[in-house]
């Protein structure tokens, strides 16, 4: 019995330590292509105001607007395009009122030099990586360009689906592929891959990054105090350090 | 349930993976479980531990492994470069990937046929002066039978399952190496495809199941023919 009782008692300890949710707690979803200006907001943030404390999820706008949708703690949601951004607004999970742009960017080809030189080059490559279009948003602007440029039937094999934006960079890093879809900004942080070539504007919509305050992180103080940050002239030079555009 | 072409792809790849998997697993498998079952030698227990090493390793591991092995910067990968032979992100990467995970449980199930033989009969064959290859052929390889049959069947089940190892080494190409399990995922991670990635797991529960059945089925007809 005497068992039980401490075996329960231990049990219930465990189970408590596993309970993160504390007021001054400020969850994130960000998408991956923001991971390092994100990160670095974030600690200089939290070093301005003590006590709170960011949980950065990083991913696929998609992936995330789904993880939001099945209810994961989510204060702040940044998206890499307006759909996703929309598709969490319709089924009232965001604070439409708060809807801003973050940032915008723009949609290059990087891998090793000399593989490729305009979008013509690419039916002659092999194996190029994109964000899966279903959940990626640099892969969508990657398959409206195709589209728009008459290369989608060529490159249909082609096409090495990547779970968000910063795994296409790193098959172009490691060289597994002859080349990647990303966004200028993260093609900057490659060490192997280089900017191959910027895709013409007239393919694609504009990348542009909306934000705004979920439904529960309207309720939470610190996230708005932190979303008021976002927009701030500190913001604005980090992201401009990074490469984004101003918005 | 109405699938895109490149969904009745993934279920083609995911059931032309796994059978040339087990079929280019089994003569290995038979040989290994042979050597294991038995023939005497010093190390035999180092053999055991890597075969059963898959079986107990995340598939992730087994999969960055080999990226980087056969990878372009990887020793075995640029050797087969030169040669022009072009193993990650093809249909290949996935065979191999499978075919390591499900290793073990082919070994494992032929080990415990093969344990099953009455020595006697082996034995008998040796002084009626057979050659350790008829014994083998004649003998060992009829009577393992239902080993064969309980290790090719897990292991191809284990193969249409694979996802850790396939992603990272054949990566996920709709219509050439993208098979169910990666497809699966694929919806998975987005909000509008939730009926999508539904309707492949039913298919996948269906493959399986007759998988299973057949394999009952053949064990059912073998235990009466003794």
């Amino acid at each position: 019995m005497k068992q039980i009782a401490k075996m329960a008692v231990i049990l219930t300890c465990l189970f408590h330590l596993s309970v993160p949710a504390v007021a001054a707690d400020v969850n994130l979803s960000v998408a991956a292509s923001l991971k390092e200006v994100i990160n670095e907001l974030s600690d200089r943030f939290a070093k301005q105001h003590p006590g709170v404390k960011f949980v950065n999820n990083y991913g696929a706008s998609g992936a995330l607007s789904k993880q939001i949708e099945n209810g994961a703690p989510s204060d702040i949601f940044i998206a890499a395009n307006l759909e996703w951004m929309d598709y969490l607004k319709n089924i009232k999970l965001i604070d439409s009122a708060s809807i801003t742009t973050f940032t915008y960017n723009t949609l290059v080809f990087a891998g090793a030099p000399g593989k490729a030189s305009a979008m013509q080059d690419l039916i002659k490559l092999d194996r190029i990586a994109i964000g899966s279009p279903k959940s990626v948003p640099a892969g969508e602007y990657a398959m409206e360009a195709f589209k728009k440029a008459g290369l989608d039937k060529q490159l249909g094999k082609k096409l090495v689906m990547a779970k968000d934006v910063r795994e296409c960079l790193m098959y172009a890093e490691r060289g597994e592929v002859d080349g990647a879809f990303v966004y200028r900004t993260d093609a900057l942080l490659g060490k192997q891959a280089k900017i191959l070539f910027t895709v013409p504007q007239e393919l694609y919509s504009r990348v542009t990054y909306p934000m705004a305050l979920t439904a529960t992180g309207r309720k939470n103080s610190y996230a708005a105090t932190f979303f008021t940050y976002l927009h701030g002239d500190e913001a604005a030079s980090v992201l401009a350090r990074y490469g984004f555009a101003a918005r | 349930m109405i699938f895109s072409s490149t969904d009745y792809d993934a279920i083609r790849l995911s059931v032309q993976v796994a059978i040339t998997a087990t079929l280019v697993s089994l003569p290995v498998g038979f040989g290994v479980a042979y050597l294991i079952t038995f023939v005497r030698f010093r190390g035999k227990v180092l053999l055991e531990v890597l075969v059963n090493l898959p079986l107990t390793l995340p598939p992730v591991v087994v999969g960055y492994l080999l990226l980087l092995l056969l990878g372009r910067n990887g020793w075995l990968g640029s050797l087969l470069n030169t040669a022009g032979i072009r193993i990650i992100f093809t249909l290949k990467a996935a065979v191999i990937a499978s075919a390591i995970v499900g290793f073990p449980l082919l070994v494992r199930s032929l080990r415990i046929g093969m344990e099953g033989i009455d020595p006697q009969l082996i034995n008998a064959s040796r002084t009626l002066g057979a050659r350790w290859h008829d014994t083998l052929l004649t003998v060992i390889l009829p009577l393992s039978a239902p080993g064969l049959v309980a290790g090719s069947s897990l292991m191809f089940a284990r193969s249409l399952g694979e996802f850790g190892a396939t992603i990272i080494v054949a990566g996920n190409i709709p219509g050439v190496t993208q098979t169910i399990p990666l497809a699966i995922y694929e919806y998975a991670s987005s909000p509008t495809s939730e009926t999508m990635a539904l309707s492949l797991c039913i298919v996948s529960v269906a493959i399986s199941l007759v998988v299973l059945f057949l394999h009952e089925v053949m064990a059912k007809k073998m235990a009466r023919k003794e």
